[in-house]
């Protein structure tokens, strides 16, 4: 079933023509002290639904390595999220903030147990987040700076992480600034 | 705008509460009174009750349990030792989830029941145990179950020998917060 969801969004993605965005993030919260940096990537699109606001289809992937047990262990979560972007000044550009609210296609946390056996624990899960950012051009090219806060819950926890990113955003139907 | 924020708030904050990641909340059933929740199996077995109580499952040694569930490469395990025997049960998946699992007599001969010393097999082709998750939540799943099973009359070391085929009705199968061993 996973396959065919991942299907549908690359081509959806393709279709209405998203791009990429890089970027690094941090988990935070109990149980979190021996993951290190993590690397986030996803592809995202936009309609536009009113002055200066969107509807945001994402699709990412984000990796959290542990610091221990070698670099095999970690946790890796594939959301896919709704959000409603709103630029403050209506204009499609400069700053904006992005409730955003999907579900976790695919979870996993491998680690070891208390006895040293791999496990590898799965998981899905609702997702929440809440992002920032700042919509800017550079030699014509527009570009996202973003800020946010998401959350995964599932089976009574929740891992939550901060993530900073910049990306270049295309909208699927061109507003006048491009935006 | 203020409705969305205002979700977007309440549901961040909401995550904030919740005090355990999420593989700490799979690997130690424990916050919200997890680990001292109690575990139930019960079922009738040909029209006879059998049941299982363990309270503080989750505080259960998990090599050593008494009704319990462990995990291992591409299967996990469910157990439950009563004064009438043991109840069994494989789950053959990477991950549990809220759905149904069979196991029927098409797989091949497979122990599941020990019941005041007699042993039950999915033995014949319409022989059957299936349990269904209901819900899998703090570490600890919870379902139904029933089957149709046939009795082992003896061991042997070629051929065992069955009673009558299909003879053995497991009904009423319910389970609850029983905890899941990582």
């Amino acid at each position: 079933m996973n396959k065919g969801i991942f299907a549908a969004l690359i081509l959806f993605f393709a279709v209405t023509e998203s791009n990429a965005q890089l970027g690094a993030m941090k988990l935070v919260g109990n149980d979190t002290r021996d993951y290190k940096l993590g690397l986030g990537a996803f592809i995202k699109t936009g309609f536009p639904v009113g002055e200066g606001s969107d509807i945001t289809v994402e699709g990412g992937v984000n990796i959290f390595f542990l610091d221990s047990y070698g670099s095999a262990d970690g946790t890796i979560m594939c959301p896919l999220k709704i959000g409603y972007r709103y630029t403050l000044n209506k204009t499609g550009q400069g700053f904006y903030v992005e409730p955003q609210a999907g579900y976790n296609l695919y979870g996993v946390t491998s680690l070891h147990d208390e006895s040293g056996n791999a496990v590898d624990l799965k998981y899905h899960g609702v997702v929440f987040a809440a992002g920032t950012g700042y919509l800017f051009t550079i030699g014509g090219q527009p570009f996202d700076l973003n800020l946010r806060y998401e959350t995964v819950i599932a089976h009574g926890g929740s891992n939550n992480f901060i993530a900073l990113g910049l990306s270049r955003f295309i909208s699927f139907k061109k507003r006048d600034n491009n935006y | 705008m203020k409705f969305y924020f205002v979700a977007a708030a309440i549901c961040l904050l909401f995550s904030s509460c919740l005090k355990q990641s999420i593989a700490d909340a799979m690997l130690h059933p424990k916050g919200s009174g997890a680990a001292g929740a109690t575990a139930t199996l019960s079922y009738e077995l040909n029209g006879n009750p059998v049941k299982l109580t363990v309270a503080n499952a989750g505080n259960q040694d998990p090599n050593a349990y008494t009704l319990g569930c462990t995990k291992s490469p591409g299967l996990y395990s469910f157990s439950g030792l009563g004064s009438t025997g043991e109840t069994n049960f494989l789950f053959y998946t990477d991950s549990l989830a809220t759905i149904k699992y069979s196991y029927t007599g098409n797989y091949g001969d497979m122990f599941f029941i020990s019941y005041n010393g007699q042993d039950e097999f999915v033995h014949v082709a319409s022989d059957f145990l299936s349990f269904t998750i209901t819900s899998y939540n703090n570490g600890r799943i919870s379902g139904t179950f029933s089957g149709q099973l046939t009795p082992l009359i003896s061991a042997n070391t070629i051929n065992n020998t069955y009673g009558a085929p299909g003879s053995i009705l497991i009904t009423n199968g319910v389970f609850e917060n029983v905890p899941v061993f990582y």
